[in-house]
């Protein structure tokens, strides 16, 4: 559509595209700050304030080297890690599977087990009696409670669930009429056709997985080699001790306030990866987003 | 006859017909049955502790039963008005600002027609919601010390006096607010920017003929367009409403400004996780349930009603 360009269409267009890149200067300058900072002579950061636009004084790798010579920080990087892959793979296998069982429309079974699940998206027993159940089960302070609660959730599944259904069931058919099992048809003809909706669960997992620390900071209170990197993050930032994860480090970096940069290194240690891979993964976080807002 | 039979609808068949046709499917119910029988209904079975008087070592069936007392108890207690203000005040902030900004940056972006700075700006602003709750509170605590840069630009413009703003209660409203749009806003709004587009071209290109201009193009044609949507996600937030995210605020909370800041959820973690008074914070969290759950399934409803929408 050919449009006139009006003054009043001018000045708007001024305002619009001014608006539009100033808000993003907002988004991005807080982060450019850390990223700044983590570099800059720990000395001189001291007695500053603002946003750093370049780093201050000549450029310094002090910080990372702390960072990544500190014992807590590499095994709370470890352990997201771990906890991301486990729930990007068995979280969405489990999901899956859910989905294609609540989907089947010959399984007496579907129905029931579609409402036991969506009960859980309407009410829930909340958090202490969930902290009791855990507790009682032994799961306090150890390696499962990161690993087994929080792997399935009703909304996932509902949307699993609609995707195999507005598959045709041709496929199903033909793959049944040659002798394949319910798990073959599942995972070599189904899954193929799905994988833009499993890729969006894998998606926001990921995520989801890399910032969680509620659930590390309530069930594993006492154990700190089984921390997220998240919660090490707390500390450093939001409790400003970082004498727990530094313990030990040298006397030197004490004295030259080395020490002041790690809080800014560990945020960017603990925020680039994310930040370099959702550029890229943005076309299924707008699926989600939409599909969240809405179901038919 | 057996062809016939192998192809009865699933009501005909009997239990064990279909046991037997789907064996495996069978197989697989059982762990996810368990799962959510564990983690969702063991708790809710649990909720007996909110008429307990609950001590872990006796566990819910010997604990002494107390009847209403949690009940009374945070009802009549000191903190029940403030916590109940200050999750409505922070949820109704969010609803009357933060959501009609949502609703006008999808629209202001609507009319950015380069598409590269279009793409760009999009997916920056993205961006704070991608970042972890835990490091955007060590920004807003960073930049709201006493000498930070949030704090500097208060004391300039605003000559309020100069005091880390997350000490004073009459701040924090206000902060939360201003963070949450900032790191929502982009993100908030795809659902918003993707209804737009499909709202009619037609209808445009007619209108722009009989000369109507862009304001009115935006009012006549595409708000009513994307009223639906608007309203869908206007009720739904109605229906979570006592669902204030409650994260952000135990990470960002002390002390001092509870009175603003103490939310339902942040009571039931302090009073349950760090104070151990297991039978009242239980208590408070059911009540928390209850009216959530008659709230999303009254929104759910009227959203139903309006728009043939619905989540659940």
């Amino acid at each position: 559509m050919i449009e006139k360009n009006t003054p009043s269409r001018i000045i708007f267009n001024i305002f619009n595209y001014g608006f539009m890149a100033l808000f993003a200067v907002a988004c991005i300058a807080p982060i450019w700050h850390v990223l700044m900072a983590s570099v800059s002579n720990p000395r001189l950061l001291m007695g500053t304030s603002g946003i750093l636009w370049k780093p201050l004084g000549d450029i310094t790798w002090k910080g990372y080297e702390i960072v990544f010579q500190n014992k807590s920080i590499l095994v709370g990087y470890a352990n997201t890690l771990f906890y991301v892959a486990w729930h990007a793979v068995m979280g969405t296998l489990c999901t899956l599977i859910a989905g294609y069982l609540v989907s089947r429309k010959s399984f007496k079974l579907a129905t029931p087990l579609m409402l036991f699940i969506l009960f859980t998206m309407m009410f829930n027993g909340g958090l202490i009696p969930g902290y009791m159940v855990i507790r009682s089960l032994g799961m306090l302070n150890t390696r499962w409670v990161m690993l087994i609660p929080g792997l399935m959730n009703a909304f996932y599944i509902t949307m699993m669930k609609s995707a195999f259904e507005q598959l045709s069931s041709s496929y199903e058919e033909s793959a049944k009429l040659d002798g394949a099992g319910p798990l073959t048809i599942l995972f070599r003809i189904l899954v193929p056709l799905v994988k833009a909706n499993i890729a969006v669960i894998v998606m926001f997992t990921i995520v989801m997985q890399w910032n969680s620390w509620y659930p590390a900071s309530i069930y594993l209170p006492a154990e700190r080699e089984l921390w997220p990197l998240q919660l090490i993050m707390r500390e450093i930032l939001i409790q400003n001790d970082s004498s727990k994860v530094l313990m030990g480090s040298d006397a030197m970096a004490k004295a030259d306030f080395t020490n002041n940069l790690v809080k800014y290194c560990v945020t960017v240690v603990g925020t680039l990866p994310i930040l370099c891979v959702y550029p890229f993964a943005q076309k299924y976080f707008v699926t989600g987003a939409t599909l969240g807002g809405v179901k038919g | 006859m057996s062809a016939k039979q192998k192809t009865k609808s699933k009501e005909h068949r009997t239990w064990k017909q279909d046991f037997l046709m789907n064996k495996w499917l069978y197989i697989l119910v059982v762990p996810i049955f368990l799962y959510f029988f564990i983690f969702s209904y063991l708790p809710m079975f649990g909720l007996v502790m909110a008429f307990e008087d609950f001590k872990p070592t006796l566990g819910f069936l010997r604990s002494t039963w107390v009847g209403l007392k949690n009940f009374t108890d945070f009802f009549t207690g000191p903190n029940f008005l403030t916590i109940l203000r200050n999750t409505l005040v922070i949820s109704l902030l969010g609803l009357v600002i933060g959501f009609p900004l949502t609703v006008v940056y999808a629209l202001l972006l609507n009319e950015i027609h380069a598409r590269f700075f279009k793409k760009t700006v999009q997916t920056i602003h993205y961006l704070p919601y991608f970042v972890s709750m835990v490091v955007i509170a060590g920004l807003i605590i960073e930049f709201c010390a006493t000498n930070g840069l949030f704090t500097d630009f208060m004391v300039n413009v605003f000559h309020i006096k100069r005091e880390n703003l997350l000490q004073n209660p009459k701040y924090f409203w206000g902060l939360n607010l201003i963070t949450d749009i900032w790191q929502g806003l982009g993100y908030g709004a795809i659902f918003f920017v993707s209804s737009i587009t499909s709202v009619s071209q037609e209808l445009h290109e007619a209108a722009a003929i009989d000369g109507a201009g862009r304001l009115k193009r935006a009012w006549h044609i595409t708000i009513p367009g994307i009223m639906p949507a608007i309203v869908t996600m206007l009720v739904l937030k109605c229906g979570m409403i006592l669902q204030v995210g409650s994260d952000k605020i135990l990470l960002l909370y002390n002390a001092s400004i509870y009175e603003t800041a103490d939310v339902i959820a942040t009571h039931v973690q302090r009073m349950g996780i760090e104070k151990m008074q297991y039978g009242y914070s239980a208590a408070v969290g059911l009540f928390n349930s209850v009216v959530g759950t008659i709230l999303l399934l009254g929104s759910n409803y009227v959203s139903k009603k309006m728009t043939d929408n619905s989540i659940v």
